[in-house]
């Protein structure tokens, strides 16, 4: 009885509620220079947010370009330059144009793309300085490679090699494409005694093809014992004054959209939520790209020092992890275990797991992210053993009430090898379960690491061709 | 009778609106545009409200970004041999320090010039010391004005004909921004590893070297320790970045 009065009278409530601020005044319009402030604002944030996202894209393509050169994937490496872009490699010389340039790298592994068995070609991609011309059309970047070669059976256990890339790059219809790529040998020097027991002319090897460049080589140096070092496109960060987006001004006019439309200027204060709902997302999408950086990041450096409970704690419960061959855990608490299967960290042992050269596509809605990352693994048994590891991750990290865990961990193997004798003379064969602790599922992709040639699946398509 | 009915109608009015709000917000594209539930007034308010977020949200992330180019740069300087360069990158505050694994520490910039280039300017003939920067952890402060970042360094050093080097180990860095531009405040390298190439770090893993004679530091190591093969955690900066609580070695 008396709840229903209430409620009859709530709802008549309501209804008058509704007449009279229907019958009340609208409030005041907001006034149009005030909404054309907050339109420039919302342009000035969102020409950064595309600054800082043009830096990202060009991480991507260069880390997306040393896993293509790692397998020796010419096509996939040559479409990701300009019509007239340029190749120039070690001391070898100038390649202008797409066609020059397939025909370069193919001659580097006897005429056609792909590497053969027993073939290593690894081109770590490491250390960016990235910079976008205030305009966004055009960019320069230094980076530098760390690279493992070798043909497998090969006496001296393959190569080692570093050097630093200047390289050059222009946006042609909103899409990054390489204009310009140098690389400065530094050493490039047999595993048996490495770069200071190496012939001075060790380092010209590197890049050496009988077919002929168009240009001779731009800078003429000698690499290591030398001390050449690579000129540098950037000046030193603090006597410059650096600033990161100075002179990064918004577009005049309409404002670009993805889409390639334009969206106009905001006239109403609904259009400037719609824009700056927009704007959120992407500034959000920015934010991840860093925040699951440091999360790899930070993994790294929790296994180095075997912290198997924090490690576990960066995973949802029911994330997946495989590694090598040993099969496919399901759940945070298996993957804990399979964590302590590979022992307390203790003195003599080192364990260093590097996380390197990230390529991360964090999805539309900024909730879940993939990330192909490299992994290089130092092992040390005092005395006994010692190791050198490669492989490649594909995984899946995933947003949950804010913060980003790892929802699938994927390390393919490449190679493992006893220091003694480097991957071109031994290689160990696929990690096999641990005894005693078996997976839940067995290993998902078959294949054999090196000296089997295996490309492990791209998450992402080619960047320029979209193949 | 008239007052409490008034009420009533107020407080139904109130839940009308809440009800108009919830569906509102319920929507998958949730714009609000009924000037009856929220006045433009107030949306505006909110939106200029929003955009300064935004704006101190992306200026985190491009300090960020400058303090990963002062890093590198860090890197390819040392790499070179550039110790004038390097000691540029420190800010003028005269409590920056340099601390390279068992060193001690040198404070204020002219210091640390003078043990930068303390074997002058430049690589020797023959001298290896590639230093790429890797794996960083950035944290700038909410404010802008500070940041920490850990960088793994794997070094690859020697001089030509004799041993080589493999050097492994993290940075603990601090970072400052100093009239608009990021500066280092605090470099400190922790030695992992130290290892001979020809016999490899396991079997001839070798000691950090201590304090210069010729050029004592302003202060001993702040903290002592050994590299391989002893076992020892340098701090990290940062909490674990899912529990948000520090880790220790289990």
């Amino acid at each position: 009885m008396k709840i229903s009065t209430l409620r009859t009278l709530v709802l008549l409530g309501g209804l008058c509620a509704g007449a009279a601020a229907a019958q009340a005044p609208q409030s005041p319009p907001v006034s149009a220079e005030r909404i054309a402030a907050a339109q420039a604002r919302i342009d000035e944030i969102r020409a950064r947010a595309r600054h800082l996202d043009a830096v990202n894209e060009l991480r991507n393509l260069q880390a997306i370009y040393g896993y293509y050169f790692d397998k020796a994937l010419w096509d996939e490496v040559v479409d990701l330059f300009t019509e007239n872009g340029t190749m120039e490699l070690g001391t070898n010389g100038v390649y202008v144009g797409k066609a020059r340039i397939r025909e370069y790298l193919y001659s580097l592994t006897g005429g056609k793309p792909g590497l053969r068995h027993g073939e290593l070609n690894n081109h770590f991609q490491l250390s960016p300085v990235i910079t976008v011309a205030p305009d966004g059309k055009t960019a320069k970047a230094r980076w530098r490679a760390l690279i493992q070669t070798g043909v497998y059976g090969e006496g001296s256990g393959g190569n080692w090699g570093a050097g630093t890339y200047e390289n050059e790059y222009v946006r042609e219809d909103g899409v990054w494409k390489i204009s310009k790529l140098h690389f400065y040998t530094r050493f490039y020097a047999p595993y048996e005694g490495g770069w200071t027991r190496a012939s001075p002319d060790s380092a010209l090897r590197y890049g050496k093809s009988p077919v002929r460049p168009d240009r001779p080589p731009s800078v003429a140096y000698r690499p290591y014992p030398d001390p050449f070092v690579a000129p540098f496109h950037f000046d030193n960060p603090v006597t410059s004054g650096y600033v990161f987006g100075a002179g990064v001004v918004p577009p005049a006019g309409n404002v670009p959209r993805a889409s390639g439309r334009d969206a106009p200027r905001a006239t109403t204060v609904a259009e400037l939520e719609a824009q700056v709902r927009a704007l959120e997302l992407e500034v959000e999408r920015l934010q991840a790209v860093d925040e699951i950086e440091h999360l790899e990041s930070a993994y790294g450096y929790y296994v180095d020092k075997s912290m198997q409970d924090a490690i576990a704690a960066m995973f949802t419960e029911n994330a997946t992890l495989e590694i090598l061959g040993r099969g496919v855990f399901l759940g945070r608490d298996r993957i804990y275990e399979y964590m302590r299967r590979l022992g307390a960290p203790q003195e003599g042992a080192l364990f260093n797991h590097m996380q390197l050269q990230p390529v991360v596509h964090v999805a539309p809605d900024g909730n879940t992210a993939q990330v192909r990352s490299r992994l290089f693994v130092m092992y040390g048994l005092l005395g006994r053993n010692a190791q050198w590891g490669e492989g490649v991750y594909e995984n899946v990290f995933v947003k949950e009430h804010g913060v980003w865990k790892y929802k699938n961990l994927h390390g393919f193997q490449t190679y493992y090898t006893t220091y003694e004798d480097g991957w071109a003379k031994r290689a160990s064969p696929m990690f096999s379960p641990f005894a005693g602790y078996p997976p839940d599922l067995p290993q998902s992709v078959d294949y054999d690491p090196y000296p089997a040639v295996f490309v492990p699946p791209f998450h992402y398509r080619h960047p320029v061709t979209g193949r | 009778m008239k007052p409490i009915m008034s009420r009533l109608i107020a407080a139904g009015a109130c839940w009308a609106a809440l009800c108009t709000w919830a569906s509102v917000s319920a929507a998958p594209s949730p714009v609000i545009t009924d000037n009856r539930v929220i006045p433009d007034e107030r949306r505006m308010a909110v939106l200029e409200a929003k955009l300064a977020s935004l704006r101190k949200q992306v200026s985190l992330l491009e300090d960020a970004k400058a303090i990963e180019r002062l890093q590198q740069a860090y890197g390819y300087y040392l790499s070179a041999g550039l110790g004038n360069e390097l000691a540029e990158l420190f800010a003028n505050d005269p409590t920056v320090s340099i601390e390279i694994g068992g060193r001690g520490v040198y404070v204020g910039k002219e210091r640390i010039r003078a043990f930068l280039t303390r074997e002058g300017e430049g690589l020797k003939p023959g001298e290896l010391r590639e230093a790429p920067m890797m794996q960083g952890v950035v944290h700038v402060a909410p404010d802008g004005k500070t940041a920490k970042g850990r960088w793994r360094v794997l070094m690859m050093a020697g001089m030509h004909g004799e041993d080589g080097r493999w050097i492994e180990g993290p940075y603990e860095n601090e970072y400052v921004k100093e009239d608009g531009v990021w500066k280092f405040s605090k470099v400190h390298w922790y030695a992992t590893v130290i290892g001979s190439y020809d016999e490899g770090w396991h079997r001839k893993p070798l000691p950090m070297p201590g304090p210069l004679e010729e050029l004592p530091p302003d202060r001993p190591p702040s903290e002592q320790y050994q590299p391989y093969p002893a076992f020892y955690v340098p701090p990290f900066h940062y909490l674990h970045p899912v529990t948000r609580r520090p880790v220790a070695w289990e």
